[in-house]
């Protein structure tokens, strides 16, 4: 560690990239394989640069696909962190604490990968500059979309600052004033509800998609983020205590177990009421339903997804919710996984494609993600992790105020 | 297309693309596709904006920075015309007569469809394809007929991909199209702006002003845009060379176009290519402030429906019954 | 307490009031299509394209206005009749030339299938003739199909059945009913559609 006169922003920031460019060969490895992975990213965008979105699997009818998928279950990711905040600022709680941190780095990832899922979806991303008040022109508040690049450029600044400011407070040696961020993490929190919500309701508010058109989607949206969410923040928490010397204590899992537990029952009673109004009395507002969980006119792409997906969703909140292992960390660990993946694939693909199937015309189509959609969004989830890894590495360290490297 | 001679392995792509016009042959290609533009890459990314011309460059550079349209003065509107007349004359050698004619005031435009005329010749769909300049690489159509079932009226029951002799017996036609709503979804949605209604009814789409985001498709409840998944090809020989910076110019890539109710030739007092193909006189357009006019007699004396009404969404196309 | 129950009950109840007024208020821009009686003069558009086929005038009995319609005779290719059809007798000669024969006559259902001197004028081969004997220019063959037709003809005069030519602007010219239907097999004849949609997947 630097001696502290010698500290100041600069030596901060550099300090910041110096720890993450040392690290243990397993560590440069893992660096390596996610900078290959961008580095795919960035050659399947080539092609999307060149040739456009025809590259894609996207179509007319189906015309948001992949990128838009991911970007959503993301959002939901990202304002999880409050799950953390909500504790560790607001009840003060001692063991949310010390984690809220790596929450926050999580949604600052999560929220980067999101900005970037838009971006390469965009048909102009040359044009993007449009959007930014002043030079370009900006339909608030008409359009719903308009809100989301408000709420979602608000959410990274917030989640960005707040840590920022206390980890260089900290850095300094000093304690960080709590009057002068708790205002900031009350509007986190309100914001983060509010990331989300508007998500939805772009969706939502579209009279255009039955399937989307339904007052639920919101508060879904919510319950099932806040399952996905702590769900992603346990197995990095997980990973941090075991390969890390920043120990994690017993409790933090326990209560988010808790956390999660709730959030996925109440995402499944939401799920089941969507069923049921879907397909007790079908109407032709159902079909994107039926196409989704048991296909139409012999297209069914997604039938073998949603089944596992819901079947992964059961398992893994039952697993949670019983606790057989008597909080065994093997068990609990992948069932974290697992829910994470069956919301992943039903607020993804399951949530964004069916709603543009069968188009408001009728026709049916199967959508399926191209190699350049897939590499694309590995190479944005690498840049996602290499994000995280980079924020939580300063913060881990700034907060043992030690150098592993001396 | 001329630059054709300036990348080989690009119309070599091109040509792959042209043996199947589907989109999933296209991915079974992408293997191919894929070498030939890793190839490319590597002999630079923007081969085309090597090449270009000082002239063209400025040119193009100006057009990158240039203001909403409606933010334009007539003189902006003017120079941007001018600029893209000159480009489309440098990169590929074409006379166009581009305008950006203002709405007609006191006028209003409306659409009728008449359901018992139309027998599915698709005539309108051809001139439409025709006049708007439509990408005929992956066959564009703002117009869809589809061929209903007595006893319906909501064109996801019908056959919207017939190919055989019409009109068949004891069916009916029905068009669709962009409505041109008046509580447009759409323009709504956009988050740039970049779509709107004109005081003349018709909703249009500045193309240079898109960013491609595709939320004004997803909240279309009548299936009326169309996107530029790719760049649209056009043989040079059959570009309608009549445009109208908000109509039928070809659109670059990645960014949203719709039926404009072919405002190059309504701003002039024409009609739209539609009603001039149609053979049967199924569909009719006029000046709906205009008490005198065929549309407004249609919405009086005949039974009219539009479609999807209860969205209230307010569409000025109607569907008619003699 | 109960205050601050009063006020949100009063704000919940302003919010609902104005809501309502809002959804009243909203006006559906069909009002101001209703309300538009003011003529619009049509020739104060500029016209790009101006009609440049031969027209006959002709006036519509539903609002006294004239307009136009495209002219018949010119597209005849044998008008006019009198040059063979004369007083004397068509000789047999020239009969095979000039006959008839690539008219196929399918005009009315069934029973009342037409013949030629049901619309043809029976003496005057220039003239067509309607049921009450008067004398038809071939120009205004609208006023002969008509008679049975009225319906579409009531239509056609007020722009609902046929169409206008070139421009929805400027001076109101329409299709002849021959312009579209063949006045011999006046349906039209199945085919193929001109184009098709593809396929989407």
């Amino acid at each position: 560690m630097r001696a502290l006169h010698e500290k100041s922003l600069k030596t901060f920031f550099i300090d910041g990239i110096r720890w993450n460019l040392q690290g243990t060969p397993a560590f440069q490895i893992f660096r390596l394989v996610l900078l290959g992975c961008m580095g795919l990213g960035i050659y399947a965008y080539s092609f999307q640069a060149r040739y456009g979105l025809s590259v894609t699997g996207m179509n007319d009818i189906v015309s948001w696909g992949f990128y838009i998928s991911n970007f959503t279950f993301l959002v939901g990711v990202a304002a999880a962190a409050v799950m953390l905040i909500l504790p560790a600022y607001v009840f003060h709680d001692p063991d949310f604490h010390r984690v809220v941190i790596i929450g926050e780095g999580v949604a600052v990832g999560a929220l980067i990968m999101c900005l970037t899922f838009i971006l390469v979806d965009l048909g102009g991303p040359l044009q993007a500059w449009h959007l930014i008040p002043g030079i370009g022109l900006f339909n608030f508040p008409s359009s719903i979309l308009a809100w989301d690049v408000v709420v979602l450029n608000g959410y990274l600044l917030l989640n960005a600052l707040v840590p920022a400011y206390i980890l260089y407070c900290h850095y300094m040696g000093r304690k960080a004033d709590e009057r002068k961020y708790r205002p900031f993490v009350f509007l986190s929190i309100f914001w983060a509800f509010s990331i989300h919500m508007v998500t939805a309701f772009l969706y939502q508010g579209l009279p255009a998609r039955p399937f989307w058109n339904n007052p639920l989607m919101g508060p879904r949206f919510l319950a099932s983020a806040f399952a996905a969410g702590p769900a992603l923040i346990t197995l990095i928490l997980a990973i941090i205590h075991s390969s890390t010397t920043y120990k994690i204590d017993r409790s933090v899992f326990s209560k988010l177990r808790i956390i999660i537990v709730i959030s996925a029952i109440i995402n499944l009673i939401m799920l089941f009421s969507e069923i049921f109004k879907e397909f007790y009395f079908t109407t032709h507002h159902s079909i994107s339903a039926v196409y989704l969980f048991f296909g139409l006119d012999g297209y069914d792409a997604l039938v073998p997804w949603i089944w596992t997906s819901v079947c992964a969703n059961v398992l893994a909140t039952l697993v949670l919710a019983l606790n057989p292992g008597k909080n065994n960390p093997k068990v609990l660990l992948p069932a974290c996984g697992l829910l994470f993946i069956a919301i992943w694939m039903e607020k993804g693909i399951g949530l964004i494609v069916p709603g543009l199937i069968p188009s408001p015309l009728g026709e049916v189509v199967d959508y399926l993600p191209t190699w350049v959609e897939l590499c694309v969004t590995l190479g944005i989830l690498a840049l996602g992790i290499t994000v995280v890894t980079w924020l939580v590495r300063v913060a881990l360290i700034i907060e043992q105020n030690e150098n592993p490297l001396g | 297309m001329s630059s054709d001679k300036k990348h080989p392995k690009e119309s070599d792509i091109i040509k792959l693309l042209e043996g199947d016009s589907s989109r999933r042959s296209f991915i079974k290609n992408l293997s191919i596709a894929a070498a030939a533009g890793s190839a490319a890459l590597t002999t630079g990314c923007i081969p085309s904006l090597a090449e270009a011309s000082t002239e063209e460059m400025k040119l193009r550079w100006q057009e990158f920075f240039k203001k909403h349209y409606r933010l334009m003065t007539q003189e902006e509107k003017d120079a941007a015309v001018g600029r893209l007349e000159r480009l489309a004359k440098l990169e590929n050698n074409l006379d166009l007569q581009m305008g950006s004619e203002p709405p007609i005031d006191g006028v209003l435009y409306g659409y009728g469809f008449n359901i018992t005329r139309c027998t599915g010749f698709m005539e309108c769909v051809t001139a439409c394809i025709k006049e708007n300049n439509l990408d005929r690489k992956v066959h564009t159509q703002y117009i869809r007929i589809f061929e209903m079932e007595p006893g319906k009226l909501d064109p996801s029951t019908g056959d919207g991909q017939y190919y055989h002799e019409v009109p068949v017996d004891n069916k009916f036609y029905m068009g669709t199209q962009c409505f041109h709503c008046e509580n447009a979804p759409c323009t709504k949605a956009c988050p740039t702006k970049a779509t709107w209604k004109e005081p003349d009814g018709i909703v249009v789409v500045d193309y240079d002003w898109c960013i491609g985001c595709r939320y004004c498709q997803a909240a279309c409840p009548y299936y009326g845009r169309r996107f530029n998944w790719g760049k649209p090809e056009i043989p040079k020989d059959e570009i309608n060379t009549k445009q109208h910076y908000l109509g039928n110019r070809i659109r670059p890539m990645g960014k949203m176009e719709k039926c404009t109710f072919c405002i190059q030739r309504t701003r002039k007092g024409r009609l739209p290519a539609c009603v001039e193909a149609c053979p049967t006189g199924a569909r009719v357009f006029g000046n709906l402030l205009d008490p005198d006019s065929e549309i407004r007699y249609v919405l009086k004396h005949k039974k009219v429906f539009r479609m999807k009404e209860e969205l209230e969404t307010d569409p000025k196309f109607w569907y008619f019954i003699d | 307490m109960n205050r601050r129950v009063g006020l949100c009950f009063l704000l919940l109840l302003s919010a609902c009031i104005y809501g309502s007024f809002a959804m009243a208020a909203r006006k559906s821009f069909m009002d101001e299509v209703r309300e538009s009686e003011a003529p619009f003069d049509n020739r104060t558009v500029p016209l790009e394209k101006q009609v440049i086929e031969e027209t006959v005038v002709t006036m519509s009995p539903n609002n006294d206005e004239f307009f136009r319609v495209l002219a018949r005779k010119k597209q005849i290719g044998r008008y006019k009749c009198s040059s063979c059809h004369t007083d004397k007798p068509v000789k047999a000669r020239q009969g095979l030339e000039l006959t008839h024969s690539d008219v196929v006559l399918q005009h009315g259902l069934g029973g009342r299938a037409l013949v030629c001197i049901d619309c043809h004028h029976r003496e005057e081969r220039d003239y067509l003739e309607d049921k009450k004997g008067r004398k038809i220019d071939f120009d205004h063959s609208y006023q002969l199909c008509g008679q049975c037709h009225f319906r579409q003809k009531r239509d056609w005069l007020a722009g609902a059945h046929g169409k206008r030519v070139a421009n929805w602007a400027g001076e109101r010219v329409v299709y002849n009913c021959a312009t579209c239907h063949n006045p011999h097999s006046p349906r039209f004849e199945k085919r193929f559609p001109a184009t098709y949609s593809v396929p989407l997947d």
